[in-house]
């Protein structure tokens, strides 16, 4: 009796740790996903699809600034080599290479705050997106690797 | 009796053998030799280059510079591993002493100077389509960046396709190296897109599938299908595949490496951005516009994805 709850409860234990693996890889892909939704707004803005609102851009610089603070806690060591549903996965570099990962992340955090007083209207909106952009193309480089 | 046969089995090797060689042998080699002296437009060299993409293969990897053409980029196929070569303009190393017709004939016909022909990861199938006049421009403009010394080591290509003479079978099968004809039809910023994409842009060397011998298969030219360095899977640029972005979304991420969902662009397109984004608006433009006209066609469907989805992604 006692050797089956042992085993129940290590089997429970295992499926839990499974489970909160992809709790936080999903944790993580929701930062992403917000972040693309947000950027392609701008973008929307600077193709001339929708007119110049700075409350989209304030939403977005919001969105940014939350997943720069969120970031050094988003990638666990527990989720690495997990393969992520949809088109990427983490890099196991992110683990390998925390402190260039960290300086990835306190890049990018520093071009948000810049472009947090820079926007102002649609000339600074693309002057200023790119170099945004940049910066999650910069990481995703070294740091996303598609899954095949 | 007996003697018959052997002389006719004779006579049909020899045919055998020489109508292997003929098409074997590097004919293609062209006749810019006896051109007038031409005046070379590096503004146009430059664009050239640019949308051409030579930087991604031939600069120096690790470092940022776009313009130190010392090659040495390992580039894996199925048919083995090709080291791409020093074309930076040092006279030992590079093409510092080549003439302007060997520079043409190595791009638009991929014969060396000393007359082999190119493994076909240069894409020349594609740059055969050129105006020989970019190229004599892009040849000039090359000639303006720094030389960088050091030869890069030979391909790592198994038996028997480092038989550098079966190649011209290869030419013979898949090349087609009639010059651009404009599309009268069509409006001018279409066909410059047309130019861009299947000459110098050489879109469809990734974006096709390839057969058994690495052929593009025609019928699904742009269609996508595995990436040819083994990993992943290069996207459908056919509307089959971009019939939701707009030509200006095509326009702007082909400037910022962003596509409309705000995603960011990885893997080998990273470095065709960095050519793409140098590039003029309305060349941009003229190549968004032409992809939006290619019809739909379906691709290989991608393993372990949803028929639906082979297009996409």
């Amino acid at each position: 009796m006692m050797r089956a709850v042992v085993v129940a409860a290590t089997l429970l234990l295992g499926v839990g740790a499974v489970v909160a693996q992809q709790d936080a890889v999903k944790h993580a892909q929701g930062f992403m996903k917000g972040n693309g939704k947000n950027a392609g707004a701008l973008a929307a803005m600077i193709k001339g699809d929708k007119p110049y609102d700075q409350a989209t851009v304030d939403t977005a610089i919001a969105q940014f600034e939350d997943t720069a603070k969120n970031l050094p806690t988003l990638f666990p060591e527990s989720i690495k080599g997990v393969k992520a549903e949809g088109d990427y996965s983490p890099s196991p570099k992110i683990w390998e290479d925390q402190a260039g990962f960290s300086e990835h992340i306190a890049s990018f955090a520093k071009a948000v705050a810049d472009a947090k007083v820079a926007i102002k209207d649609i000339d600074s909106l693309k002057a200023t997106l790119p170099v945004i952009g940049k910066q999650c193309g910069g990481c995703h480089e070294t740091y996303r690797v598609k899954n095949s | 009796m007996l003697r018959r046969i052997i002389l006719g089995l004779l006579l049909a090797g020899v045919v055998a053998f020489g109508v292997y060689w003929s098409l074997t042998a590097t004919w293609l080699t062209s006749a810019v030799a006896t051109d007038a002296a031409y005046t070379p437009n590096l503004a146009n060299g430059q664009t050239t280059f640019n949308a051409g993409g030579c930087s991604s293969c031939h600069a120096v990897p690790g470092q940022p510079d776009r313009t130190r053409l010392g090659g040495g980029l390992a580039l894996p196929s199925p048919f083995g591993t090709f080291y791409v070569p020093n074309i930076s303009p040092d006279p030992v190393d590079g093409i510092g002493r080549w003439t302007e017709a060997q520079f043409v004939d190595a791009v638009m016909r991929g014969v060396s100077p000393s007359g082999f022909h190119y493994f076909p990861a240069l894409p020349y199938d594609s740059y055969a389509h050129a105006k020989r006049d970019d190229i004599r421009d892009l040849f000039a403009y090359l000639k303006t960046l720094p030389p960088v010394s050091g030869r890069v080591r030979d391909h790592d290509v198994p038996f028997p396709f480092n038989i550098r003479r079966n190649i011209g079978i290869w030419k013979w099968l898949f090349m087609d190296d009639k010059p651009f004809a404009p599309d009268a039809l069509r409006p001018a910023q279409w066909n410059r897109g047309a130019y861009l994409v299947n000459s110098l842009g050489h879109c469809a060397e990734c974006h096709s599938p390839r057969n058994f011998l690495g052929g593009i298969v025609a019928s699904q030219r742009f269609a996508g299908g595995p990436d040819p360095d083994g990993k992943g899977w290069v996207p459908n640029i056919t509307q089959k595949g971009l019939s939701d972005w707009s030509a200006k979304d095509i326009s702007y991420f082909l400037e910022t490496g962003q596509t409309p969902d705000g995603d960011t662009i990885g893997g080998s397109m990273t470095s065709v951005i960095g050519n793409m984004s140098q590039l003029s608006a309305d060349d941009r433009d003229a190549i968004a516009e032409y992809l939006k006209s290619l019809p739909p066609v379906d691709g290989p469907s991608r393993p372990g994805k949803a028929a639906s989805d082979s297009g996409k992604s």
